[in-house]
């Protein structure tokens, strides 16, 4: 089975490979472009700002490990374990019996999670807070163990593409694309797409379920992490036949650009620049393809504690931080190579979160669902067209 | 790279094709002449431009290359609106990929651009030993289908540059400005020329 103490062992190493980095003169000079492994193992090739910004996150991400710390010492080790600081999030009315020490708690964990979970505290924060321990705890011990040796032999075009897809996921990473890393991928995957045939398997999965793996501890755990984050967190039917949810998503977006950044909005709608063009790939690997690791498992930390709607603020924050630029484009490209250019280069979370949380406007979840509410039945006409045209195409065919 | 007095022609150009057929391969041998065994998988689309000169016209290329995966098929349109060539591609050595191709030809031919220059292509040609589609059965489809035919391989780079020559050479010899999906200018700079490679 899946080593974890190999991968403790190579979270460890890594940690001791990358040592305070310091460009040297001649690359500051040159501005030259340098390569090297971030925090979670990744290659990044960046120039020596970014290496300069990385030294600094590095240092917030020590320091924001000692407030954590700080906060155990005072309050109890798992003090935002109590559920009811956890349901704050999820707007639960408060019970009449939560103590104010409760409340303040939750307040706390809020601004708290916002400005970073520690990566060692990871695993135990994301898998409490996200409704994943809960998960687990409704079925037997042994669940994916059994679920793992039920599945392990069958052939189903799911698992085909998953075989396809193992050595072509983050290439090159140190553990992911070792035979262990697929082998741990597959297992999951795979488990995943018999658990729930509607999905099965969706491309755009491999990227969060691999990274899902290099956070969590186990492999167990990166299981019930995608479990809960795609059957609790995330919209219905983001993933499924005809991604269904992604295309509402995507609508709800636009919606809410006109609304957030009308003037952005009104210059893409003059270039015929549809939105959905860049941001369905953010929606689909909840930004693992596009941001920095550090910068994405940031977005992950909010994404677990407060939901879907967090992915609506980051998607926002990205235009509205070059809003400026983007209103200078007169072409496609343009547009899209400031976005990707942008996402690349995002190496200090704190500068992402601060515009999603602070600059764009606060969106309640309900008002988020009245927002689906509304596209749900274009969408479905749509695809439902779009069907039945198909299909006449095969009639036609024969 | 464009001469004076030549015409610049602006078109998009898509990538349509089986999930693993090689289309973001064939792109970035295109345009950066790399090859890499494990490609990873597109999600949704991505987006690549490229400028061809050829001697009686400047072509610039937006190209989007689309994600593979049946259920991504929903997205596509969106890609392949207002499109001047479309590059249908299949796994010479999976027929599967080759059914899935003529879907896409069909789909393409309701879209309703006539004008659309249409290229399907074979790629792995380097996988010949494994080939499971025959070229002239391709090559017969394609002929019906009022398209141009061609076995590329983005691993040799077997007529890669080829292949997107002959498209260029193609939206060439499309007349007038007017065929969706091309712009034709003479280099004059125009702030409020209207975009109409995307719509």
């Amino acid at each position: 089975m899946y080593g974890t103490q190999s991968k403790r062992d190579l979270a460890l190493e890594l940690q001791a490979q990358v040592p305070f980095l310091r460009p040297s003169i001649h690359a500051r000079r040159a501005n030259i472009t340098v390569k090297f492994q971030d925090l979670y193992g990744f290659t990044v090739e960046g120039n020596v700002d970014d290496v300069n910004v990385l030294n600094e996150v590095r240092e917030k991400v020590r320091e924001q490990g000692r407030v954590w710390w700080a906060l155990e010492a005072s309050k109890g080790a798992n003090w935002y374990l109590q559920p009811q600081i956890s349901s704050i999030s999820e707007g639960i009315a408060l019970k009449s019996s939560l103590k104010l020490s409760n409340f303040a708690n939750a307040i706390t964990l809020k601004k708290l999670i916002r400005k970073g979970i520690p990566p060692v505290l990871r695993p135990k924060v994301w898998f409490s807070l996200s409704g994943a321990a809960k998960k687990k705890s409704t079925v037997p011990e042994s669940y994916y163990d059994d679920l793992i040796k039920a599945v392990e032999d069958k052939v189903t075009p799911a698992t085909k593409q998953i075989d396809h897809d193992l050595p072509r996921t983050f290439p090159g990473h140190p553990w992911l694309d070792t035979p262990e890393g697929h082998a741990a991928l597959r297992r999951v995957l795979v488990g995943y797409s018999f658990r729930d045939s509607d999905v099965g398997y969706c491309q755009g999965l491999n990227y969060v379920a691999a990274l899902l793996l290099l956070v969590m501890k186990t492999e167990e755990d990166a299981f019930w992490m995608l479990a809960v984050l795609l059957e609790n967190v995330l919209v219905s039917d983001c993933y499924t036949n005809n991604l269904s949810g992604c295309h509402v998503e995507q609508r709800v977006f636009k919606d809410l650009l006109v609304k957030q950044c009308p003037r952005i909005a009104s210059h893409l709608e003059a270039l015929e620049f549809d939105v959905s063009l860049v941001a369905t790939e953010w929606f689909l690997c909840l930004f693992s393809k596009s941001l920095p690791s550090e910068t994405t498992l940031r977005v992950w930390d909010v994404l677990f504690y407060e939901g879907a709607k967090v992915l609506f603020h980051v998607a926002l924050a990205i235009f509205k931080m070059k809003e400026e630029e983007l209103l200078l484009t007169h072409h496609v490209g343009d547009v899209i190579n400031i976005l990707q250019k942008t996402t690349h280069h995002l190496f200090d979370p704190d500068e992402l979160l601060t515009v999603a949380f602070d600059k764009v406007g606060s969106m309640t979840t309900n008002a988020i669902s009245k927002h689906r509410k509304k596209q749900e039945p274009a969408v479905m006409a749509e695809l439902d067209q779009r069907l039945r045209r198909l299909n006449s195409l095969r009639v036609d065919d024969k | 790279m464009a001469r004076p007095g030549n015409k610049i022609i602006q078109a998009k150009l898509v990538l349509l094709g089986d999930m693993g057929t090689g289309k973001t391969s064939l792109v970035l041998r295109f345009i950066k002449g790399q090859f890499y065994d494990h490609q990873e998988p597109t999600i949704g689309a991505a987006f690549f431009t490229q400028i061809l000169s050829l001697t009686e016209a400047t072509v610039k290329f937006d190209i989007w290359d689309t994600a593979g995966q049946e259920r991504y098929h929903s997205l596509a349109p969106m890609y392949y609106r207002g499109a001047a060539a479309a590059v249908v591609v299949y796994d010479i050595s999976s027929t599967d990929t080759f059914n899935r191709a003529k879907k896409w030809v069909q789909e393409l031919h309701r879209q309703g651009n006539q004008n659309l220059v249409m290229a399907l292509v074979g790629n792995k040609s380097d996988l010949n030993s494994h080939r499971e589609v025959e070229a002239e059965e391709a090559e017969q489809f394609a002929q019906e289908s009022g398209m141009f035919y061609m076995e590329t391989s983005a691993k040799t780079a077997q007529n890669i540059n080829e292949l997107f020559y002959e498209i260029a050479k193609r939206l060439a010899r499309i007349s007038p400005p007017r065929s969706s999906g091309i712009t034709l200018n003479h280099e004059t700079p125009d702030k409020r020329r209207r975009f109409c490679c995307i719509g």
